[in-house]
């Protein structure tokens, strides 16, 4: 009697779950968390395509690869509203400005290296890498972001629905 | 000559198939329509519950194989084409595929429970979906979104698993 109703319970108990279940869950989460963890690390790689977004006052002033090391001078809208220098996307000397920010791209990350303002906050952001994050100089106005690049980045929400 | 064919295929299609996969075909669609209707938004594309598939997994028990392509089938065509468009029942077709063709090999097996098997066909539903993004964007990066499915198809798939358990052993 006693075995019969162990038994009824270990049958009933079987259609809910079994041993190769709880396996297959197991090998399925270690399987995502190991993907996961592989994006996670390979960030840098994975982010090839991803585009160094830089506004100005508002406006986009330019993009660049994140995959390309470069320089780039951003005068303040301040500065490009009082006749000065056209913007330049060169690496030329910016001591001409009173008011801009001097954006690095290297080696797949992006950090302000230099800035007029006072407080030095975006000088003291540490480097951005990842699509989404972004750099901000409130004083001079600039935002620098990276974006996933291609249209498609947003696009995703759309077709996988 | 000519009429063993047709015999042949009188005999694989029998009217009481027909009127059972119409029928569960059409209480799937109404549970697509409710999981339409209601408002809930985890704010990433690709996770859902998929209650319809409920019915998809009782089918595969109680008649066998055929009856849950059927009505898998049916109700993807269908709800593509009342609430997802077209696009949206392409995605759901290929989900389908992977995911029935998975289901039925687990369930050969017989090593699984019916939760095991609906946990698998969740994740499968979902990497089939993701595979058809991928070669349609043509862009590898769509992976990204691989642990997210992977694990809103463990739990849904186990939801669903649960959910088809009990409604197995009522009808019993």
């Amino acid at each position: 009697m006693c075995y019969n109703d162990a038994n009824k319970v270990n049958n009933y108990m079987k259609q809910y779950i079994r041993k190769a279940d709880i396996i297959l869950f197991i090998v399925l989460v270690v399987t995502g968390l190991a993907v996961s963890a592989a994006l996670t690390f390979s960030h840098g790689a994975a982010g090839t395509g991803s585009e160094v977004i830089i506004e100005s006052g508002g406006d986009l002033y330019a993009t660049y690869p994140l995959s390309e090391d470069r320089t780039v001078v951003v005068p303040s809208p301040k500065q490009r509203a009082s006749d000065a220098p056209a913007a330049d996307h060169s690496d030329e000397p910016f001591a001409q400005y009173d008011h801009y920010n001097v954006v690095v791209i290297s080696g797949g990350s992006v950090s302000v290296t230099e800035a007029s303002c006072k407080n030095q906050v975006c000088v003291k952001h540490s480097a951005i890498s990842r699509s989404g994050e972004s750099i901000v100089c409130l004083p001079n106005r600039l935002v620098v972001r990276i974006d996933s690049g291609s249209e498609e980045g947003g696009g995703y929400d759309s077709v996988t629905s | 000559m000519t009429q063993s064919p047709r015999k042949s295929s009188r005999r694989s299609i029998s009217a009481s198939f027909i009127a059972r996969a119409g029928l569960m075909a059409a209480l799937a669609l109404i549970f697509s329509y409710i999981e339409a209707i209601i408002p809930y938004n985890p704010g990433i594309p690709g996770i859902k519950l998929g209650i319809a598939n409920v019915v998809t997994v009782v089918a595969l028990y109680k008649f066998g194989a055929k009856d849950a392509v059927a009505v898998s089938v049916i109700r993807v065509v269908l709800a593509g084409l009342l609430f997802n468009g077209l696009f949206g029942m392409l995605y759901a077709l290929a989900g389908a595929a992977v995911s029935l063709t998975g289901m039925i090999l687990l369930k050969k097996t017989g090593l699984f429970s019916v939760t095991g098997v609906s946990m698998a066909a969740g994740v499968l539903h979902n990497m089939g979906q993701l595979l058809v993004a991928a070669a349609l964007i043509e862009d590898l990066r769509i992976f990204f979104y691989f642990p997210v499915l992977m694990f809103s198809g463990i739990a849904a798939g186990i939801l669903v698993g649960i959910a088809s358990a009990l409604v197995l052993r009522s009808l019993r």
